[in-house]
């Protein structure tokens, strides 16, 4: 059984649905500690008062808020944790939105609800109820004395819980410096772009999808424990194609065949001068 | 404007598109920095090493690896970018999917591709690859490492520019066997009551709809700290009791929405 987060009670209208907070993702990232070079040994991270130049114990050092006028307001975490509000283990549901309307970028973190055993029934009904609906059900979660703002959605046979970004925290295409648009392409150059985009269509297969950057580091890590160097592996080719119409051509001949690809390539590269002109 | 976190090549087929990544979410986060208490200034991490007691300079720290042996491994930074090069420098389109497909389970973090330089050519190929997409109605699906993690990534026409959005390998969400999914299934009549509540509590999802209040209170503690005057902490709401009869909680709620408008 995995440990659960938290505890608390969904609640929407009359209905309370108590439930337990899990975690829904365990990253498989490779993880390293900071070691010296020179004698491998562990580094260790000390806290330094920047006036004193001296090490601090932990007890002595505060949180502190910069004003805009360059002075502090020492906050300590009582006072952080006051900002939690009064709702710390009510997940109050504001509304039902449909799932498919949410843009992917709100989504923020992800955990699963487990059923209480006191609420075992209400817990599946609204699971049920969500599914069918094909909605979320939209709230506030405090955790950690913080709040977030929440979907809760059907998830297989479960209760997934969201965090969600505000709308507010997004940049939009207007904040960024983006170079002027480019023409619109020929009728001729999409009609290639959709037929390699068809020739690339296939189902979703998450099973098959892992992380081979994981297994090349782990690889990489026996082979340096075996004393062996390390050799760069070729640089990719990163550039740009000249002729646009030739290179998706190529690609769709590359894709019929899917061995002959660097031979493909390399004929991509050979050819592109011709059309130069018309480009 | 915000600084672009990293710059590779998107490439499709043959076809290749510099680009630049942006984080498309900005952190608006309340931030406190640590202070020594005593003078009021600013606390530094410093790196020590463990053995010698000495500060290291940034330039002495490699990573660390320890084997199951208890043997350590050191790497450096080369190391790591040499165990995959085409996957730290390019995002490589390798299908397109049916945005349905993809569960939200999986998005990670969201972030915008602008094509990089002012030649035409390389903006073509964007252009072309956003439209072509956008007409198909398909979402990218590739690959690419971003500080020392592989992503699976999906790439999306979104207002005129391509959207990633970082995600997880399907097999970094847990299982969810062990989860309690509560009780039996439930009668019809319920079941359909439920729906129709959730029905009546329905709107269409509008994100401006919804500010941080949390945000909000927090600014507020620390405008109140300055003032000198005393925080208090809220008390505590109870948590409702699930209730015995859920048909006429159902009802009940039913009620009271339609009161209310």
């Amino acid at each position: 059984m995995p440990r659960s987060l938290w505890n608390g009670t969904v609640a929407f209208g009359a209905v309370a649905v108590p439930i337990k907070l899990y975690s829904a993702v365990e990253a498989k990232t490779v993880h390293f500690h900071e070691v010296h070079l020179e004698d491998g040994a562990r580094i260790e991270h000390r806290t330094f008062c920047s006036k004193e130049d001296e090490e601090v114990p932990r007890e002595e050092v505060v949180k502190g808020y910069e004003l805009s006028n360059g002075r502090w307001v020492i906050v300590d975490k009582e006072e952080i944790d006051a900002a939690g509000g009064s709702r710390s283990r009510i997940i109050d549901v504001e509304h039902f939105v449909p799932v498919a309307d949410i843009d992917p970028v709100h989504y923020a973190k992800a955990y699963f609800l487990g059923a209480r055993e006191e609420g075992a029934a209400a817990y599946r009904l609204l699971h049920d109820a969500l599914e069918r609906t094909g909605r979320a059900a939209i709230g506030r979660f405090t955790f950690h004395q913080r709040e977030y703002l929440v979907a809760i959605r059907a998830y297989e046979r479960v209760l997934a819980l969201h965090t969600m970004r505000f709308a507010d925290e997004l940049v939009a295409p207007g904040d960024l410096d983006v170079p002027r648009r480019a023409r619109k392409p020929d009728a001729k150059e999409v009609k290639m772009a959709e037929r390699l985009i068809d020739a690339l269509h296939e189902p979703f297969t998450p099973g098959r999808l892992h992380d081979e950057y994981r297994e090349a580091v782990l690889a990489a890590i026996e082979a340096k424990a075996k004393g062996e160097d390390l050799e760069p592996g070729p640089a990719p080719d990163t550039e740009p194609p000249d002729d646009l119409l030739a290179a998706l051509r190529a690609s769709l001949d590359d894709n019929k065949k899917p061995k002959a690809r660097k031979k493909a390539k390399a004929k991509a590269k050979a050819k592109p001068k011709k059309a130069k002109a018309k480009a | 404007m915000p600084r672009s976190l990293w710059t590779g090549a998107l490439s499709f087929g043959l076809v290749n598109v510099p680009i630049a990544l942006f984080s498309a979410a900005r952190d608006l986060d309340v931030h406190f920095h640590q202070l020594h208490e005593p003078d009021g200034a600013r606390i530094e991490v410093r790196r020590f090493c463990a053995k010698e007691d000495a500060e290291v300079p940034y330039e002495e720290i490699r990573h660390g690896y320890e084997l199951d042996s208890g043997k350590q491994v050191v790497l450096t930074d080369a190391d790591l970018e040499a165990v995959a090069p085409r996957r730290t420098r390019t995002i490589e389109i390798a299908s397109f999917v049916d945005a349905e497909e993809l569960d939200p389970i999986l998005f990670d973090h969201p972030y915008w591709l602008v094509p990089t330089g002012e030649a035409e050519g390389p903006r073509r190929a964007y252009r072309l690859l956003t439209d072509a997409m956008e007409d198909a109605g398909r979402v990218a699906l590739g690959r690419f490492v971003l500080r020392s993690k592989e992503y699976l990534v999906a790439v999306r026409p979104r207002d005129g520019l391509l959207a990633l959005t970082t995600m997880l390998f399907p097999d970094e969400v847990r299982p969810t066997k062990d989860i309690d999914a509560g009780g039996r299934k439930p009668a019809k009549a319920s079941l359909d009551q439920a729906v129709k509540l959730i029905e009546a509590l329905g709107q269409d999802f509008d994100p401006t709809n919804y500010a941080d209040e949390h945000r909000k209170r927090l600014r507020k503690v620390i405008k109140d700290k300055q003032k000198d005057r005393t925080i208090e902490a809220p008390e505590q709401d109870d948590e409702p009791e699930p209730p015995q009869d859920l048909m006429a909680a159902l009802k009940a709620s039913m009620k009271e929405l339609a009161k209310a408008r």
